[in-house]
């Protein structure tokens, strides 16, 4: 039994603002959906099917939001679907969309993830509306501090993470933050929100959309990025002995999808990665996690530069999510960066000659995982 | 395509209100029943897609606590949309179309007795232009059941807590766990525009494409289940997926009755009461959005 | 020139009913009387606090007959300082330790607990705490579940567990 091969097409994103108050939540999908599908050199009637995905439905207040957002996305006579999965639901929705390709059920999907934060407000949606909300960073702290008690990592390791996407957003027109000159002193002078992250080793709150369009092999044109694999994961959230540091379901899913692409030695043989970190520390933890680093040394990496726009392995030269976080997007923007990335279409933030490109997204208590490796050539 | 089937189906009790379990401990005797009647065990399933709501948790991530029923440790591969179970039946039917993976579970939960629904519903419309109207789901019944010349009701179904469970197998190994597998000729989902103003009221043309898609009229059915909540629902369906009766909505326990209709035709084929059937799902006001399965022994 | 309308703000406001499980109301009757309570599954020998009425990893209900009591002190496995996020009805103001705590006699942590009585610069990994109730049992003054029940918890004198203790107990 033989999937069909997976391109993807167009990559289309919004330019994402703390507020984009210029436009409606259609507006905002229609921006990024619009941008893919000229890059697709594709109509909205072109479109077999549509996938959205978003975080909690409470952070904007919009219960099932594909309801109404049929109309606006040329949905009428058309599937739509909504995925959820949590922080890890931009991954997730870019691998349905694919399973729906692949499957052979559509022949060319658009799909879309979003969040539109300056509609709502997301850490009251985190404590469904009552006191005490700490926000994912309160949440994902302690974690933190057991990896860096865990990898003895010196303090200014997770700052530098922060300067370094910052510094890379730069590059990038779409990118939120635009944080000039930064360097790692100013970001340890920088307030604690979340012990031990501070303030500027956090994601910003944005509005944003991502949209890619992913064809069978017979839609495919020429200079389309081809899927080599996709991989989700799923654990339990909690129970005695979970190591929300190095979570086996990462693990699972990188060994999963890096197995589909052939690939046995991730760190040599991966041109460019786009891996979810909201918090400065979730780099070297997630270099781990994925098998970019042994267990411990994922810091070394970024102390070395290894992960800079010019080291061996760059990581986030997008700017990540360390730099724009809609959080519906999030996840699929690692996805798109990458794959314009293998495209050779990443502008000012491109590698030179990257060949196999590695998206990743978590969410959850760090226990939902979803991952796709793309490359410039067929499989 | 690959051949795949529903093997096994279970809901909780029809009509419960007021549970004063979680979700979670709703699913756990649901996906048990479901694998015990064919003899597998979770560790069977290759692929779970959940579906929940969090607009009726009333909390963020409804499926985090739900993910805790299906023993997901060592981890699993598992995806959730925030939609009524059977669209979570039908992302588990594409995925077992790649031939990686042999059996995969769907379910969904929804707990209606803690929020008024009228309400809550209100705010799945267009936040801009309709949701501040608060446009109930009644008012929108009445509305179509106008358009088609019909009584306009005076009450919905009532508003219950369910969860169900569906198990789907591909080829053999559909055949090796149950006699008459409830394969599925056909599935497909649509939806219409959003704003009840810019379409034909009476007519529902995304569960016509989706019937037709499906194959409805490819050969005669013995029995359907539709998501009609007020009989002008029913009438408009059937006309959309050329039948001649249908069962409707009793009681409607949101994310959870389209799952039910469709696990319903599916065990009507597996149990041997029909030879070919019909299971329905809608969402949305006046039926804006349709899924249809059609399956056969 | 009065500035244009950039955001209408719409306020939408929705009651839910909050309803314990049974599960949950006997784990606050316990709390109610300062007794910590969990359940041990049956088949991996697990003690989860509070109880969730099953094992999620070997997917068996448990109950009442599976009850065991814990302590009321533990080991902080980590922890972080909080400066609240302000929102609508958030009503924490001040800087606070929450923190991840190892009851004895339990397999898991409890999560986001107060700590207090500690210079927030003292708090440490490793750390021993023990419970401080709030409110009187007797007069049915005392909250509900486990923060209801209990105030806060602070350091119990005791010396700190070395790192093998306290590592593999992150969540
Ligand atoms: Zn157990």
């Amino acid at each position: 039994m033989s999937s069909e091969r997976v391109a993807v097409v167009g990559c289309g994103q919004t330019h994402h603002r703390k507020v984009r108050d210029d436009l409606s939540m259609a507006g905002l999908l229609r921006e990024a959906a619009e941008r893919a599908l000229a890059d697709a050199q594709m109509d909205w009637k072109d479109v077999d099917a549509v996938v959205i995905g978003k975080a909690p439905d409470p952070f904007e207040g919009i219960m099932m939001p594909e309801i109404y957002l049929a109309d606006a996305l040329g949905c009428a006579g058309k599937p739509i679907m909504r995925v959820h999965t949590a922080g890890s639901v931009g991954g997730s929705t870019a691998v349905v969309a694919t399973h729906l390709v692949s499957s052979g059920v559509r022949e060319r999907v658009l799909t879309i993830g979003f969040e539109k934060q300056s509609e709502g407000d997301t850490t009251w949606g985190l404590g469904g509306g009552r006191s005490g909300s700490v926000g994912a960073g309160g949440y994902f702290a302690p974690h933190m501090r057991a990896y860096i008690d865990r990898s003895g990592a010196p303090d200014y390791i997770g700052p530098a993470v922060a300067v370094k996407d910052r510094r890379n957003a730069l590059k990038n027109p779409y990118a939120h933050l635009k944080l000039e000159n930064l360097t790692i002193e100013t970001v340890m002078e920088s307030p604690y929100v979340w012990e031990p992250v501070r303030r500027l080793e956090s994601c910003p709150t944005s509005d944003g959309a991502a949209a890619m369009v992913l064809t069978n092999e017979k839609g495919a044109t020429e200079g389309a990025a081809w899927v080599h694999g996709t991989a989700i994961r799923s654990e339990l959230g909690q129970f005695p002995g979970r190591d929300p540091v190095n979570p086996r379901g990462g693990r699972d899913c990188a060994a999963d999808v890096y197995s589909q692409a052939g690939i046995t030695d991730p760190f040599n043989e991966v041109d460019v990665a786009e891996i979810y970190v909201p918090f400065s520390w979730y780099e070297p933890m997630w270099l781990e996690n994925l098998g970019f680093a042994a267990e411990g040394d994922g810091w070394k990496l970024v102390e070395k530069g290894v992960t800079d726009i010019t080291g061996e392995l760059p990581i986030n030269v997008s700017g990540g999510v360390l730099s724009s976080n809609p959080i519906g997007a999030s996840g699929m923007l690692r996805f798109l960066e990458v794959a314009l990335q293998v495209r050779g279409l990443a502008g000012e933030h491109q590698i030179d000659g990257a060949r196999t490109g590695v998206g990743h997204a978590y969410g959850g208590a760090s226990q939902f995982f979803a991952m796709w490796v793309v490359r410039n050539e067929k499989p | 395509m690959r051949d795949v089937a529903v093997v096994s189906f279970a809901p909780s009790e029809p009509g419960l209100t007021g549970v004063e379990e979680t979700e979670t401990q709703l699913l756990f005797p649901v996906i048990n029943e479901a694998l015990a009647k064919i003899g597998i065990t979770r560790k069977d399933i290759g692929f779970t897609c959940s579906a929940s709501c969090d607009y009726l948790a009333g909390a963020p991530f409804a499926f985090v606590q739900t993910l805790e029923a299906t023993g997901a440790w060592p981890p699993i591969s598992e995806s959730h949309v925030e939609m009524d179970g059977a669209w979570a039946l039908y992302e588990a039917w594409v995925r077992l179309q790649h031939g990686d993976v042999d059996v995969a579970l769907a379910f969904s939960s929804g707990i209606c007795s803690r929020a008024d629904i009228r309400e809550v519903l209100s705010i799945q419309l267009d936040p801009y232009y309709l949701a501040p109207l608060w446009l109930d789901p009644l008012s929108f019944g009445r509305l179509q059941a106008e358009a088609v010349g019909q009584e306009p009701p005076t009450q919905a179904p009532a508003y219950t807590d369910a969860a169900a469970a569906v198990v789907l197998a591909a080829g053999d190994r559909a055949r090796e766990l149950v006699d008459r597998p409830a394969w599925i000729a056909g599935i497909d989902h649509r939806t219409d525009a959003h704003y009840p103003g810019v379409r034909d009221l009476s007519k529902s043309e995304s569960a016509r494409i989706a019937g037709q898609q499906a194959g409805v009229d490819k050969a005669p059915v013995d029995v359907a289940y539709l998501s009609a909540q007020y009989p002008h629902e029913g009438l408009i369906l059937m006309d959309a997926l050329g039948l001649t009766h249908g069962y409707g909505l009793a009681t409607n326990p949101l994310m959870v009755s389209g799952l039910i209709q469709v696990g319903t035709a599916a065990d009507a084929v597996i149990k041997g009461d029909a030879n070919r059937s019909v299971g329905h799902a809608s969402a949305g006001p006046c039926l804006q959005q349709n899924l249809v399965a059609v399956f056969e022994a | 020139m009065s500035e244009p309308v950039r955001f209408v703000s719409q306020k939408v406001d929705l009651d839910y009913k909050v309803v314990t499980s049974p599960v949950a109301r006997r784990f606050d009757e316990q709390m109610r009387a300062g007794r910590i309570t969990g359940h041990k599954c049956p088949e991996c020998g697990l003690v989860y606090v509070p109880p969730k009425g099953f094992c999620p990893i070997d997917c068996v209900i448990t109950d009442e007959s599976n009850e065991v009591e814990v302590r009321d002190a533990g080991t902080l496995t980590s922890f972080t300082v909080i400066t609240p996020i302000q929102y609508q009805g958030q009503e924490e103001k001040e800087e606070y330790v929450l923190a991840n705590i190892l009851l004895d006699g339990a397999s898991g942590t409890i999560g986001q607990q107060r700590v207090e009585g500690i210079p927030h610069s003292e708090v440490r990994m490793g750390m021993r705490v023990k419970a401080v109730w709030g409110g009187d049992p007797n007069e049915g003054s005392r909250g509900w579940g486990l923060t209801g029940a209990i105030k806060h918890w602070e350091p119990s004198g005791e010396p700190d567990e070395p790192k093998e203790k306290y590592q593999e107990h992150v969540l």
